[in-house]
């Protein structure tokens, strides 16, 4: 392109009266961009959307053509089913476990990287690979080794002397769900922790110097400077998080299913076994626009409280 | 990644000057706190992978003991039963074949609308970047059912064609968010010369923005190959017939059609993740480079 660059100045004056006319063309153009993502989004995105909403107000067997309406049936039937209201239940120990104990292992990892010289780049290689696998491949890994006779979990609690602590993980209601918050929590955490140490590294040095040079130490500095600093990541850190633990399926589908009961039954499982395996699709329908409508919600206000922030 | 670099030896070379005598002792027995937490992480992050290729190479016998990482005999042959009875040729290739397509699919769509969002000026052009980020709020359990409902109405469920397109989809708005601050970064001068020069709209994105924007289009290839080789959710959904499954989709098919043994359905999976490592490793700077972009957007 250099070469283009050369002549500019003398051909600048002989072609500056056609300028304007290349906006409105310029204009086309910008929509002719646009149009292809416009277009997926509008047939892939925005029309199962509302088809979703209307859906909820349909009966469906997922073959027939005809999908007559049946008013709020569905939206009494999915508030009456008591499997999707564990699955809620059940979603919110995800949300509330994942934003609290995934984003601080997140943290106090990305700190602790942050804080040393030697290892840092096979450290983050390492705590950022079970974020590549996939939510099969974890699930049928982590089925393996928490079976109970055969599985290494066990064979490891009986080996340091933790035997009582033993159980038959994915199928003894009591723990099972504990068994698919770890895992989750072990597949998770690089994410937050690989935006956690760009934000670190992004705190300007002089801002520890002046907290230095005014005699903060270790927890007021973190305190004082990086925990404020950080805030913004924090924030889109919290939400991501939240929701990837709201929207958990693959993980749940491959370890327990939903089971055993429904101790560890979730939102988008139950929706999906529903429509799919019992053809209810308008019952599904229904529960996907209460859970989803939930989330949307939730994702707004949490953007507006952190931009609120941000401007304050 | 050169700030990883600088920041703490900056911060090391301040050190001794501010505080020479208080810093030099007591860091030793935190620093060691400090190691012990990272290795320790470090091995919790590993072990489920070397388990899993420990467990793919002992037989079942062993495997079913569980008392040994270490295979006293290395069963080879687990990897050969894997790749036949899993059928992993197909599956594999159909992975490949989607995440290709979907990953220029989602690079050519999202770059140009990111660079019409960044650098064309037209009405509306508000609107439609709110609509782009409005879209990426509705999650998928609102909407999968939905899509399948559309696609079937478009006669594209069970086909190749239709995951594609739901999965370059589901990779715009964000992708086009990356490009369009990608594009917004570049200096003004290439493309007011080359449009002096009488080039199109479409030639001066081809043949000058497109070229600069490698960088960009590079972390957002990475981190979509990724999210499509790793999709679930939709080719459970989509896809009925064995032959058009990608591997993940495939792996739950063979453990509800074949129930194959532990140690054969480790080798299956092992087998699986080796492109997804090696392209890890390959690929991670663009990884660190696409998740950052990505979430401050």
């Amino acid at each position: 392109m250099t070469a283009s660059l050369t002549p500019l100045p003398v051909r600048r004056p002989t072609r500056a009266p056609h300028r304007r006319r290349p906006t409105r063309r310029r204009s086309l153009a910008g929509y002719l961009f646009l149009v292809p993502a416009l277009a997926l989004i509008a047939v892939f995105t925005l029309v199962p959307f509302v088809e979703a909403i209307l859906l909820s107000f349909q009966s469906w067997d997922g073959v027939s053509t005809d999908t007559p309406w049946v008013g709020l049936a569905n939206f009494d039937a999915a508030f009456r089913n008591a499997p999707f209201w564990a699955s809620m239940k059940n979603v919110l120990i995800f949300g509330v476990v994942g934003f609290v104990v995934g984003n601080g292992i997140s943290m106090i990892m990305a700190l602790a990287v942050h804080s040393v010289r030697k290892g840092r780049t096979f450290f983050r290689t390492v705590y950022y690979l079970p974020s590549v696998l996939s939510v099969v491949v974890v699930g049928m890994v982590f089925s393996a080794m928490l079976a109970p006779e055969s599985g290494i979990i066990n064979h490891m609690l009986g080996a340091v002397g933790l035997g009582g602590l033993e159980h038959d993980w994915l199928n003894d209601p009591d723990v099972a769900l504990l068994a698919v918050i770890g895992v989750f929590l072990w597949l998770h955490w690089g994410f937050g922790f690989i935006l956690f140490l760009a934000g670190l590294q992004d705190i300007p040095q002089y801002l520890y110097e002046a907290a230095e040079l005014d005699g903060a130490r270790g927890w007021t500095k973190f305190r004082y400077v990086t925990w404020p600093q950080l805030a913004p990541v924090t924030s889109i850190v919290s939400l991501l998080t939240l929701l990837a633990a709201l929207q958990i399926f693959g993980t749940v589908q491959v370890l327990t299913n939903g089971g055993p009961g429904y101790s560890t039954m979730v939102p988008t499982l139950q929706i999906y076994t529903q429509a799919f395996t019992y053809n209810n699709y308008g019952l599904a329908a229904a529960m996907s626009v209460i859970f989803g409508g939930a989330l949307v919600l939730l994702s707004i206000v949490q953007l507006g409280v952190s931009r609120r922030r941000a401007s304050a | 990644m050169t700030t990883t670099i600088h920041v703490p030896e900056q911060a090391h070379l301040d050190v001794p000057h501010a505080d020479p005598v208080r810093r030099k002792k007591p860091i030793r027995p935190a620093k060691a706190g400090l190691y012990a937490l990272l290795v320790a992480a470090a091995i919790s992050a590993l072990f489920p992978i070397v388990w899993m290729l420990s467990g793919s190479l002992q037989s079942l016998h062993q495997l079913l003991k569980g008392d040994t990482l270490i295979p006293v005999v290395p069963q080879w042959g687990n990897y050969l039963t894997a790749w036949i009875e899993g059928n992993l040729a197909v599956y594999l290739t159909n992975s490949m074949i989607y995440t290709l397509a979907a990953v220029i699919g989602i690079l050519l769509v999202s770059s140009l609308a990111g660079y019409a969002l960044a650098r064309i000026s037209f009405k509306g052009k508000g609107i439609f970047t709110g609509l782009i980020l409005a879209v990426m709020i509705i999650p998928a359990p609102a909407m999968f059912l939905a899509q399948y409902k559309v696609l079937l109405a478009l006669d594209l469920a069970n086909t190749r064609q239709g995951y594609v397109l739901i999965l370059i989809t589901s990779g715009i708005p964000i992708s086009t968010l990356i490009m369009r601050s990608f594009f917004a970064s570049q200096p003004l001068d290439l493309e007011e010369a080359a449009s002096l020069d009488g080039a199109s709209a479409m030639r001066t994105f081809f043949s000058v923005m497109l070229p600069l924007a490698r960088p960009g289009l590079a972390a957002v290839a990475v981190i979509q190959a990724f999210a499509v080789w790793n999709e679930y959710l939709m080719a459970l959904v989509i896809f009925n017939d064995n032959s058009l499954m990608p591997v993940q989709r495939g792996l739950t098919s063979f453990v509800s059609a074949e129930t194959p043994q532990p140690q054969i359905l480790l080798a299956a999976t092992m087998i699986s993740i080796v492109p997804v490592i090696i392209f890890y490793l390959i690929a991670q700077r663009q990884i660190v480079d696409g998740i950052s972009a990505g979430a401050v957007k």
